[in-house]
């Protein structure tokens, strides 16, 4: 079974705001960076060459596991606006 | 639309949906409060409904009303090395007539449709809000603002049923900050396969179902995983303490494949067609993580009280839930009565928790937490048993070894004998 593309079965009301922002200077000193590897969702990505942490908030399935595992304080979380982000149909 | 309630639910998740029912039969001014587009559209588990009474009570029968997929007839206790699976299947006819001991359910539906329940009985159902800030008046909780349909609401009583991540709870200092070692993450793929073939696979007829839990992840992450048959899909995925998904540097999609590509696993899920994927956290702090469930105009339930537990053989929480809902609904009716808000009328809340199974298994369990957070049990003892399974059954022309002196040297070659016996003692603290 391949699943390299499961993450686009799941649908997403997309709001313009941002429900996750990060401290990207935090993660730049950070020596786990926890939440690239953790997140379910693949949202968090690491780029060596800038140093630079970047996330993409629109596929998150507001798990929170970024915010519970991140203990630099560089997440600020929050759910999103009522009736937008994760749609679970089916699940 | 009145703006001032009696008791404002926040969640209609099964705890907040049960609690809005409750009070609304009973005549009173609910708001329950749904961040999501409907019920159901934020929540996922692993897909086991476990037979609840509060829930019975509520809606005789209910397994003739909701939308639930198979009653659980089969349960499957696997222990899982990435080469084998030493299982222990319970069969039961008393689990093959009503009241079924538990069904697969998908939330989407089973939540939407309880919801509707408690609008039926007059509760008002706001979706598309999510709560944001406790109004706090003196010292007690008088309302929420919410984002999204944005203003803010005003009641008596606020029931927090906002799961996992309870800012509620947080932000009315009921709770510490929510640590990686008292929670797991669940992640979970739908796959669709015909009735037909899911009856012949596993062995079905009619509405059975069966609950398969896999202890024992290869990549030795404390876990465990799940495969549940639904009518025409299988729920399969797992559940992940945190901070051992962390230590590994494995990504919960990698790990999740892996058990897709299980040999045993793979048989069973071919042919499948991938539908959905979903995670969530799960509280599994066990007692020691559960918050403070009440305060002045304030009362917890469910997720957002941690009360969910395992020990290994039982996971169990919506039934908990659902539990604690009901319990909280029927403190704010005798406080509601009694024009008394306070944390000290409130603490009935807590009081009826403690009587019933909710707080008493919550005890019971208690030592199973640490058991759970033994590393062995998932890659070492697993080995160990299908080292043992093996040996018992190959047949190579050398002479055989007698049970007790197999299972000696097998465990002897994988673990020392002090850690076997610390082993053992947390073992049987937990479970005996």
């Amino acid at each position: 079974m391949n699943i390299e593309n499961i993450q686009q079965l799941t649908q997403f009301i997309i709001d313009e705001k941002p429900h996750i922002v990060i401290d990207k200077e935090i993660c730049r000193s950070c020596d786990h960076r926890a939440c690239v590897q953790s997140c379910p969702a693949n949202c968090y990505t690491w780029n060596e060459e800038t140093n630079l942490m970047s996330v993409v908030y629109e596929t998150c399935l507001e798990c929170g596991t970024c915010y519970v595992v991140c203990d630099k304080g560089a997440v600020d979380w929050t759910y999103p606006r009522g009736g937008y982000g994760v749609n679970y149909r089916l699940t | 639309m009145a703006q001032y309630f009696d008791v404002i639910i926040v969640g209609a998740g099964p705890a907040g949906s049960v609690a809005a029912l409750k009070l609304a039969r009973e005549g009173l001014n609910v708001c329950l409060l749904e961040r999501g587009s409907r019920p159901g559209a934020k929540n996922m588990f692993g897909g086991l409904l476990h037979n609840t009474p509060a829930l019975n009570e509520m809606v005789p029968s209910f397994w003739e009303k909701a939308p639930l997929q198979r009653h659980v007839y089969k349960k499957v206790l696997a222990f899982m090395t990435p080469e084998s699976t030493v299982s222990l299947t319970f069969e039961n006819e008393n689990f093959d007539r009503p009241p079924y001991n538990g069904y697969t359910v998908l939330r989407p539906a089973f939540d939407n449709w309880l919801a509707d329940e408690a609008v039926k009985a007059g509760a008002v159902l706001l979706c598309d809000c999510t709560a944001e800030e406790l109004i706090v008046k003196d010292g007690q909780v008088v309302g929420i603002t919410v984002k999204g349909r944005e203003g803010e609401l005003r009641s008596n009583i606020v029931i927090a049923a906002d799961g996992v991540l309870s800012f509620l709870a947080k932000k009315a200092g009921l709770r510490n900050d929510f640590s990686p070692g008292a929670m797991g993450v669940g992640v979970k793929l739908l796959l669709g396969m015909p009735e037909a073939t899911i009856n012949e696979r596993f062995h079905l007829v009619r509405d059975q179902g069966a609950d398969i839990a896999f202890l024992g992840i290869p990549e030795g992450i404390r876990g465990g995983s799940f495969l549940y048959t639904n009518r025409e899909s299988l729920s399969v995925g797992m559940v992940m303490h945190l901070d051992s998904l962390r230590k590994s540097g494995k990504a919960p999609y990698e790990i999740l494949d892996n058990l897709l590509q299980h040999p045993q696993v793979r048989k069973l899920v071919k042919g499948a067609i991938p539908l959905e994927y979903s995670a969530h956290l799960v509280p599994e702090g066990g007692i020691k993580a559960v918050p403070r469930v009440y305060t002045d105009g304030m009362m917890v339930v469910g997720d957002a009280a941690g009360l969910c537990y395992t020990n290994g053989i039982n996971l169990e929480g919506i039934n908990l839930a659902m539990t604690s809902g009901a319990l909280a609904a029927e403190t704010a009716l005798k406080a509601v009565e009694a024009h008394d808000y306070s944390a000290a009328m409130l603490s009935l809340y807590k009081k009826k928790l403690d009587e019933t199974f909710v707080m008493k298994d919550m005890k019971k369990y208690k030592n199973s937490v640490g058991m759970m957070r033994i590393d062995r049990l998932y890659k070492t003892y697993p080995r160990v048993l299908a080292g043992i399974m093996e040996k018992v059954y190959k047949v190579d022309g050398t002479p055989r070894t007698k049970l007790l002196r197999l299972a000696r040297r097998e465990t002897l070659k994988e673990i020392g004998l002090k850690d076997v016996i610390a082993d053992g003692i947390k073992i049987g603290r937990a479970l005996l």
